[in-house]
């Protein structure tokens, strides 16, 4: 049962790790954004790009994946995105529309077959915990995921740009009136949420193979993390770990399967009686 | 529980509703007798609108009852309380703007609502005739074909009005149903109104006292979501709480 | 203003009749059997697209997990036809691979092939019912509800693979002959074939279209533009949301029991992601608002997509995606959109040069 535990906590972190960005995007900006999943495959390609044809170690390829994912969300913010924000489904079929145009553009680019990222030797040991052997890797994942909630939390509290997103997403016309230009917010909220995206992809890269479709699975799970939690940063936390320990715990008892299965249907149930999630953001949800 | 019923239509008892604790509806009891137009007056926030809700079933009561001709329709949903004859109008205009005018008031006709039956039915019976009635009695007969949205703002108050006449309900709660319309067009709606109290029950909330004036049988005050005042416009007009309430507020426009 | 003829009511009907005439004639048109399987393919991927129409384009729901439907009915299909080719007493080959000793109880309806295909039909639309109940009465809508029946299928896809002894995982069901209904074998390779997906075809889309006319599809249409406004009428909108979407199941199990007939061969590929989205693209290439036009969408992107060929898929893919993000973003109707412009266009030109000729008409009756 601690195995399960132990092993339910490394689960949760990927799980928040690829829910966060997306919990940003939809959670500040309420965009539907079905291409998040080709963000995490793209940070992976960029962190496998910097580390073969510029020999950069991996520590610094996270940044790079950062910057680069979100270099290529606010072109995407600005070419599409921004025209689509009163129109929700369409924003997403357009972005299921530019993630099939992004697995494909990959695949012309870098070819279908996987890539493989390297990690820091010492990240590449099993360690002993509670029991349990665990992949040094795993607990870097869980540590990151600390570091990208602390990250995010600084950015919209402790920053400028933190509170005009704030501010914007509580009303519009007031930040307007304080003159917060809110179309750039809402392209640098994307862009960074991409970017977070992008970090992701890095960490993913490392624990699975990288190919042009190692995203399409991330962006279900992603999502019920989100609507679970109600599209705050809180929320998808909570939710990823209450997934993550029933997904280790049930699949202990089942298998991994029937645990996902197991797990969809009691957030379907869970939305029938709260179908504003855990923590709602507010706004942006009727 | 519906003993003390004789001559209330709509009784309303001890309401209370608060949002994130704030309390909106504060003790709240109303009886509205059968064919009145009875006026819901109140400045700004006193918690119209919110008593609209409650009876029609948008909010739940925190407590307190409330009864349609004896039936207990407290905690009913919106569509439930409307079939048992409650039509209403939203204070900021709702019509189904992607919908032409007549499909509108097709649709507001809402004498079959069982999903199963209205499959098998390419028109309701009846439908036809009132729709030409109502159309009349609104001035819309020349725009049926319109796209609703695109409507000007008195015409989308009157599509509105239209929508909630072909319902025919009992009892209509109508919330400030001529608020943006020209003279014209209030006096238009004071003769509908007029002739409709004559068949039908009216709850009616309203801030402008001269068109109260064209229309009320019986003025409620709401101040602070408890019932202030209640009686004939002159007596409400020479309350001193009234005019102490609604005089200092109506000044600060 | 003039009326548009898109909108005229007669005018549609003819259009459909119109349509479905040629679709109608194509066997009397060849003998190529392998292009008339092609063909009836296709027709099932129209069907797929007129039921993702019915219920998004009226009613403004979103389900991008038609496969849930799609897939069910193929696997009830195909199941049937595996029973079929089975001798009494025996398990499929794949069970006894897999150390089955006995069929699963849940096979055992299928001995019978009239119970079989009801079960195809039926398991799925009430799947849609439970799943639609659920989500609609908590008000779950739009988008939401669109992320919901995504999981759903994605869950599904999980656990056909999983139970490896009874659905032979991803290599799926690939029963040995074809579905004989009343003694008389249906070749799926045959204008047979291609007449039993047309009726179906036919049969479905102006039920649908039908639907759609009705006080039902009023409604429908009504709580698209607000779910609330409708509700205070006295519908009760869940009941209609629910129902719009279980039909529409009903008629993708349809398509997804016919396409296991045309193929003899399902697998949990029905039920992947890429699949469901597709016939969503369809439609909305098509135009999502008209149940014509989607199937049109469908015929068309995987006409195209069979012309593009095997070897410039890849391209293709990039192309597909491309159009569909130029369709979301400047063409919302899709081709029935650019259709209804274009007459709307054409026929206040012809009401223009009426007028030039003095003959406008009268104030009152211009509408
Ligand atoms: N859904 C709601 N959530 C929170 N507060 C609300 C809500 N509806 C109304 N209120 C509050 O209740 C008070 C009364 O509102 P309302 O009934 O609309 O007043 P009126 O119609 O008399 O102007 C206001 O202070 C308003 O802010
Ligand atoms: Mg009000």
């Amino acid at each position: 049962m601690a195995n399960a535990l132990i092993l339910g906590i490394s689960i949760a972190s990927i799980f928040l790790v690829a829910a966060i960005g997306l919990t940003i995007i939809y959670g500040t900006a309420g965009v539907i954004n079905m291409a998040h999943g080709e963000f995490i495959m793209l940070g992976a390609y960029a962190t496998y790009a910097m580390q073969t044809y510029f020999g950069l170690p991996y520590f610094l390829c996270i940044p790079c994946a950062f910057v680069i994912v979100g270099a290529i969300g606010f072109v995407i913010e600005k070419l599409l995105i921004q025209y689509l924000y009163h129109r929700p489904l369409d924003t997403l079929l357009a972005t299921w529309g530019v993630s099939l145009v992004l697995i494909q553009g990959t695949r012309l680019t870098f070819g279908s077959d996987p890539k493989y990222i390297q990690m820091p030797g010492f990240l590449s040991s099993n360690i002993e915990l509670g029991g349990v052997s665990l992949a040094a890797f795993r607990i870097f994942v869980i540590l990151a995921a600390l570091a990208l909630i602390a990250l995010v939390w600084f950015v919209f509290y402790k920053t400028d740009f933190g509170i005009k997103v704030r501010a914007v997403t509580q009303n519009r016309e007031m930040a307007a009136a304080f003159g917060i230009n809110s179309k750039q917010v809402y392209s640098f909220t994307f862009a960074f949420g991409a970017g977070l995206a992008g970090v992701a992809g890095a960490l993913f890269g490392v624990l699975n193979i990288v190919l042009p479709t190692m995203g399409t699975g991330y962006v279900v799970q992603a999502f019920l993390i989100v609507v679970t939690g109600g599209g705050a940063l809180m929320g998808s936390a909570i939710a990823s770990i209450a997934t993550g320990e029933m997904q280790s715990i049930f699949a202990m008892l089942l298998n991994d399967s029937f645990a996902r299965f197991l797990i969809f249907i009691l957030i379907v149930v869970f939305l029938r009686f709260r179908p504003q999630g855990l923590i709602s953001a507010g706004g942006s949800r009727r | 529980m519906s003993g003390d019923m004789i001559g209330g239509f709509l009784k309303i008892r001890n309401l209370r509703k608060s949002f994130g604790g704030n309390q909106v509806i504060n003790d709240f009891s109303l009886d509205v007798t059968e064919r009145r137009l009875q006026c819901l007056v109140g400045p700004n926030g006193a918690g119209k609108t919110t008593t609209i809700d409650l009876i029609s079933g948008r909010q739940k009561p925190d407590s307190g009852h409330i009864w349609l001709r004896g039936d207990d329709i407290t905690g009913l949903g919106e569509h439930e309380i409307a079939r048992r004859g409650v039509g209403r109008k939203f204070q900021i205009p709702a019509v189904l703007k992607g919908l032409s005018v007549r499909e509108n008031l097709e649709v507001a006709f809402s004498r079959e609502t069982s999903a199963l039956r209205n499959m098998f039915r390419l028109r309701a019976p009846g439908c036809d005739e009132k729709l030409a009635e109502v159309a009349r009695t609104v001035r819309l007969t020349g725009r049926l074909d319109t796209e609703a949205g695109l409507l000007s703002h008195g015409e989308t108050q009157w599509l509105e009005i239209g929508m909630v006449l072909m319902q025919d309900p009992e009892i209509l709660l109508l919330d400030e149903p001529v608020a943006g319309m020209t003279e014209n067009e209030i006096e238009l709606t004071v003769e509908i109104l007029n002739r409709l109290k004559k068949t039908h029950t009216i709850i009616l909330v309203e801030h402008d006292m001269n068109f109260v004036r064209k229309i009320a049988d019986i003025v409620t005050v709401l101040h602070m979501g408890a019932l202030l005042a209640q009686g004939s416009l002159e007596d409400i007009e020479k309350d001193e709480r009234v005019r102490a309430v609604y005089l200092g507020t109506e000044d600060a426009h | 203003m003039l009326d548009n003829p898109y909108h005229n009511k007669t005018l549609q009907w003819l259009a459909y009749a119109a349509v479905f005439l040629l679709i109608g004639i194509v066997p009397l048109l060849t003998d190529d059997d392998f292009l008339l399987n092609q063909l009836a393919t296709y027709g099932v991927y129209g069907l797929l697209a007129v039921s993702i129409s019915l219920c998004w384009g009226s009613g403004g729901i979103l389900n991008l997990g038609q496969g849930i439907a799609f897939g069910l009915g193929a696997y009830g299909m195909a199941m049937t036809m595996q029973m079929q080719s089975q001798a009494p007493g025996t398990i499929p080959p794949f069970m006894a691979n897999n150390a089955l000793e006995t069929l699963p109880i849940f096979w055992e309806p299928f001995w019978n092939t009239g119970l079989g295909i009801a079960l195809a039909l039926l398991v799925p639309t009430l799947f849609y019912l439970i799943f639609g109940g659920l989500m609609f009465v908590a008000r779950v809508s739009g988008p939401f509800f669109a992320i919901m029946t995504l999981a759903i299928l994605s869950a599904l896809a999980t656990v056909f693979v999983a139970l490896q002894p009874y659905t032979n995982g991803v290599n799926g069901i690939s029963p040995p002959t074809g579905l004989v209904i009343a003694g008389t074998k249906i070749d799926p390779y045959s204008s047979t074939a291609y007449w039993l997906v047309f009726a179906l075809l036919l049969i479905c889309t102006f039920t649908a279209k039908l639907l759609t006319q009705s006080r039902f599809g009023l409604v429908v249409r009504a709580l698209k533009d607000d779910p609330e406004r409708v509700r205070f009428l006295g519908y009760n909108v869940a009941v209609y949301e629910t129902l719009v979407y279980a039909l529409s199941g009903l008629m993708a199990a349809a398509a997804g029991a016919s396409f296991a007939v045309l193929t003899q061969y399902v697998s949990p590929a029905q039920f992947e992601v890429g699949f469901s989205i597709s016939a969503v693209i369809w439609a909305a290439i098509g135009g999502r608002g008209s149940l014509l036009w989607a199937m049109l969408g469908a015929f068309t992107v995987q006409g195209a997509q069979s012309y593009a060929g095997d070897a410039f898929l890849n391209t293709w893919i990039l192309i597909l995606g491309f159009s569909f993000i130029l369709v979301v973003r400047f063409l919302p109707g899709g081709f029935a959109g650019l259709a209804e412009l274009l007459l709307g266009r054409l026929a206040s030109l012809r009401g223009g040069r009426r007028e030039e000729f003095g003959q406008a008409p009268a104030k009152g009756a211009a509408k």
